[in-house]
């Protein structure tokens, strides 16, 4: 009844699309970039990560509410991330009276 | 054919494409509580990573480059014929699909044995931590501890790949016994959601614990 929404042609593109980006990540990785290594790396990882929830998950063609669902998770993700790392880095920024 | 895709929409649901729909948002939701699930370790990985790095960038030196990226790519295939099997399903051809799930579970179980050769490796380098751990260097519980995550994260990785597996399996028996067909084919899309999610966690495993000490 549905016709497929993605052709064959673009899941073979976006597969070739993420070994370049492996590749790529991994050539990088030798590059001495000190604490850029880690930025570089997550956001190659992230844009991999976006090629396979829009075309092989075919999430750029889900209906409105499932891709708001899908940003939810990682919305939902970054507010852990940001209010447990504030935490973290800010410790020992202020002196305390017997500390 | 109009009878027999009638009778699998179930009678909560007013027709099959908002039945498709209900289930996909289901399995959607389901993958953002997963993302939770493995967002807490990798935001506590991250915590100690940013208190030692010295120490977890000489565990990454540890890590097999090679075996590392042989796996990201045999993963990355799974995910395409994964989704390749999804695709056949949607336009009936149910040998391809039959074949292409056989194909996504075989380079599942690429996967996890090239995964067990690592595990073995870093077992016969002395780098299970608590049970036989000895590294000679500065840092050596700070490394330890880069050791737990890696075993953790991974292992946990690789048990949602056997899950996957298992699920597939379920599939491809559906799929012999003539369950799916053009007008029905949702457990196969869901399955393929699964099974994608999966590797999209290793991408970020992948650069968490490999790439950090290539060029140390």
């Amino acid at each position: 009844m549905a016709e497929p929404v993605i052709s064959t042609r673009s899941y073979v593109f976006t597969y070739l699309a993420l070994l370049a980006l492996t590749l790529i990540t991994t050539l990088l990785g030798y590059l001495p970039l000190g604490p850029f290594s880690m930025v570089v790396a997550i956001a190659i990882a992230a844009v991999q990560a976006c090629l396979i929830a829009g075309f092989f998950m075919q999430g750029l063609y889900e209906a409105a509410l499932v891709r708001v669902v899908a940003a939810a998770g990682v919305v939902w993700f970054l507010i852990m991330a940001t209010l447990i790392l504030t935490d973290y880095i800010t410790r020992g920024w202020l002196p305390f009276p017997g500390k | 054919m109009a009878d027999h895709a009638a009778s699998l929409v179930r009678e909560q649901f007013r027709t099959a494409e908002q039945q498709r729909e209900t289930e996909t948002l289901g399995m959607w939701i389901f993958l953002a509580t997963e993302v939770m699930f493995f967002g807490g370790l990798f935001v506590a990985f991250t915590v100690y990573r940013m208190y030692y790095p010295q120490a977890f960038g000489a565990g990454s030196a540890d890590m097999n480059i090679l075996l590392g990226s042989i796996n990201t790519v045999v993963l990355i295939t799974s995910s395409f014929t994964m989704a390749l099997a999804v695709h056949s399903a949607e336009v009936g051809n149910r040998r391809l699909l039959a074949f292409l799930l056989v194909a996504t579970m075989l380079l599942g179980c690429v996967f996890l044995g090239v995964k067990l050769t690592e595990y073995y490796q870093h077992y016969l380098d002395h780098k299970m931590p608590s049970v036989w751990f000895e590294y000679a260097g500065p840092n050596a519980s700070k490394v330890q501890m880069f050791f737990v995550f890696y075993f953790f994260m991974t292992g946990l990785h690789a048990l949602h790949m056997v899950v996957g597996i298992g699920v597939l399996l379920v599939i491809l028996a559906r799929t012999l016994a003539r369950s799916f067909s053009a007008e029905y084919y949702t457990p196969v899309a869901m399955a393929g959601l699964y099974w994608s999610f999966v590797d999209i966690i290793w991408v970020f495993l992948f650069a968490l614990f490999y790439l950090q000490g290539l060029h140390i």
